[in-house]
């Protein structure tokens, strides 16, 4: 009977409960699409950071950064270790680079040459655009990237050769890409480390190096404590501002998902609140008839729970597809990746929004109130 | 036959009006009362009490032996659906229910569904092939008996009918008269209110409201 009843109901305020049915699933859909991205955010931004570049920088002492001209620079035992640490399992290390930069001449005026692991400058430093052709390989002696400002300079393009000295010591490099990065790359030359070291003639010498780690500040911290362990010679600093930037984006953006959720699920609840008030009051001989007859009012309670609820579940489940849905389109088209629907979003969507519908239907408590004395009269 | 019900001194007073006042009177196990008076003189209201949709301002309701005024809402409750069918004027059926399901809700609030009783008791009010019908669907007469099926479906000790023929035509009035002559026949309690004195005339005592007062208490001959 109960069903019969609730099937019934169902179909007589088919109307009303649609109104209610579609807040439900709007909020549902909004409320997961944002949870979706809420859980996906932490995993997805501490990926997206990590191409922000290296996070810790190696360097002998007092030494500025990689911009400085001449630097002091240190040798291949220390570069080994450094390099053991890093690939360490635990270190959390994606990728690393040493640097050496050497002040050199190329027709009349001076250039810097900056020598590294030009295979692994995309992953370092993602967002250096190349005209041209990256360099591919480290062990590649001919090929360079020119920044912009210094090809300007030189007149040169993709490839074009010139010639660089240094010290006496002359070397052909020939074009492979054009660099531009808005920052002090564009007026270096990149060539690859063993370049730059033969040029300097430094042998097995470098300036700083480069590592990121990812994942959050007090990892970075760690790290940067035991490397300074093994290398007590050198100065291992974070670049804070990094990480810190990250934790406190990661938050604000935490903070803000999770008020505009209570609000979609706090003006959901206010839909279904209107739409139960007008439901309760047309329901109002209903229940009154019902009382008459002997209905106890926790029974009739729980026949308008469970069809409140059920409208909260079945609103829940189509609006977290729905939600699904919006994430990825949200991820594509406001962050540029993909953002995947979470399966503990689902039941958790479904509860919220059956929360959420039975708050709203507080309305029909005035039922209770009801007199079948004076319903029955047509009051 | 014993006495199912006893007023005793009952007075109902809604703000300044005196529904009823000072109404005294027994009713017999099995007897047929029918309830006269002027509008606004207090038939709904008595019914409403002996019902238990009301409670009386003063004076004692004894059904069954029991006064039926200090019961909680729960108590009157249960009261209702055990004790108690009610016949209104305007049918009072569930608007997407069924005709039987009509019926079966009053058992849903006693006990237990029985859709094979239901459907009995829809053919002993002549609406076996109605009884997949909405109420919509439904005659106003064949509606009414609806409700005279869904107030005999749990065998209560009292029937109470408020003006039961007021909303029906003459055939129809005829067929829901048949229908309490066969109850009454058949030994229930009815008391009904009727401003027909033709219908009246069927029962076995006569209770005459003015202005909330029992103005009259007609026994008769049978
Ligand atoms: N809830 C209420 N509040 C105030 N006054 C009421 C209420 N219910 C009934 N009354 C008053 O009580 C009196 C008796 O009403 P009742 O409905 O019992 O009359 P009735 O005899 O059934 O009339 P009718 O034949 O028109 O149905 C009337 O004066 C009515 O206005
Ligand atoms: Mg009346």
């Amino acid at each position: 009977m109960f069903w019969r009843v609730l099937r019934g109901s169902l179909r007589e305020s088919r109307g009303r409960l649609a109104v209610a049915l579609v807040a439900i699933i709007s909020g549902a859909a909004v409320s997961s699409a944002l949870l979706d991205l809420q859980f996906d955010a932490e995993r997805k931004f501490t990926r997206e950071f990590r191409t922000l570049g290296a996070n810790v920088v190696v360097s002998p002492p007092s030494t500025g950064s990689r911009t400085d001209e001449e630097s002091p620079v240190f040798g291949g035992e220390e570069l080994q270790k450094i390099i053991s640490v890093s690939n360490g399992g635990q270190s959390g290390v994606t990728t690393f680079a040493p640097f050496l930069f050497v002040v050199a001449h190329s027709a009349e005026s001076s250039v810097i040459l900056a020598g590294t692991w030009l295979d692994e400058a995309p992953r370092l430093a993602p967002w250096w655009k190349v005209q041209g052709q990256w360099v591919s390989n480290r062990a590649d002696r001919q090929h360079c990237l020119v920044g912009r400002q210094v090809a300007r300079q030189l007149k040169l393009s993709p490839g074009s050769s010139f010639e660089v000295t240094h010290a006496g010591r002359k070397i052909n490099l020939e074009v492979s890409g054009i660099l531009s990065t808005g920052g002090a790359e564009d007026n270096q030359v990149y060539v690859n480390l063993a370049v730059a070291q033969g040029i300097a003639g430094v042998g097995d010498g470098v300036g700083l190096v480069e590592i990121n780690v990812g994942g959050n500040a007090e990892r970075v911290q760690n790290f940067v404590t035991e490397l300074a362990a093994r290398v007590p010679e050198l100065e291992v600093r974070p670049l804070r501002q990094i990480a810190q930037a990250e934790g406190q984006l990661l938050s604000r953006l935490r903070m803000l998902l999770l008020v505009t959720v209570a609000l979609v699920l706090a003006l959901t609840g206010l839909c279904v609140l209107a739409t139960m008030a007008t439901l309760a009051m047309e329901r109002r001989s209903d229940i009154g008839l019902m009382k008459a007859l002997g209905g106890a009012m926790p029974r009739l309670v729980r026949m308008f729970l469970a069809e409140v609820g059920l409208l909260g579940a079945v609103g829940g489940a189509l609006g977290s597809l729905l939600g699904a849905v919006l994430a990825a389109w949200i991820g594509r088209r406001v962050f540029g990746t993909a953002i995947s629907a979470r399966l503990e979003v689902f039941p958790l969507t479904i509860a919220l929004m059956m929360a959420v519908a039975m708050a709203g239907a507080t309305p029909l408590r005035l039922l209770s109130r009801v007199r079948p004395a004076v319903v029955l009269r047509g009051g | 036959m014993g006495v199912l019900v006893e007023l005793d001194r009952v007075s109902k007073q809604y703000g300044g009006v005196r529904a009823l006042d000072q109404v005294s009177f027994t009713v017999e196990a099995g007897e047929w009362i029918a309830i006269m008076g002027p509008s606004g003189s207090g038939k709904t209201t008595l019914i409403n009490i002996l019902g238990g949709l009301d409670s009386p301002s003063s004076g004692r309701v004894l059904v069954d032996g029991r006064d039926i005024g200090p019961l909680s809402e729960k108590d009157l409750t249960r009261y209702r659906a055990e004790k108690v069918g009610f016949v209104f004027q305007q049918f009072h059926l569930i608007p997407y229910l069924t005709a039987v399901e009509n019926v079966m809700l009053a058992q849903y609030f006693h006990s237990m569904t029985d859709e094979k009783e239901a459907r009995e008791s829809l053919a002993r009010v002549g609406l076996a092939d109605r009884a997949e019908h909405l109420p919509s669907q439904l005659s106003g007469g064949e509606q009414q008996r609806v409700t005279v099926a869904r107030a005999l479906i749990n065998h209560p000790a009292l029937i109470l009918a408020d003006e039961p023929t007021g909303n029906l035509d003459e055939a129809n009035e005829e067929l829901v008269v048949n229908l309490f002559r066969e109850l009454h026949g058949e030994g229930h309690t009815i008391l009904l209110v009727t401003h027909d004195s033709g219908i009246a005339r069927l029962a076995d005592r006569r209770i005459e409201l003015a202005h909330g007062r029992l103005s009259q208490v007609s026994v008769l001959s049978t």
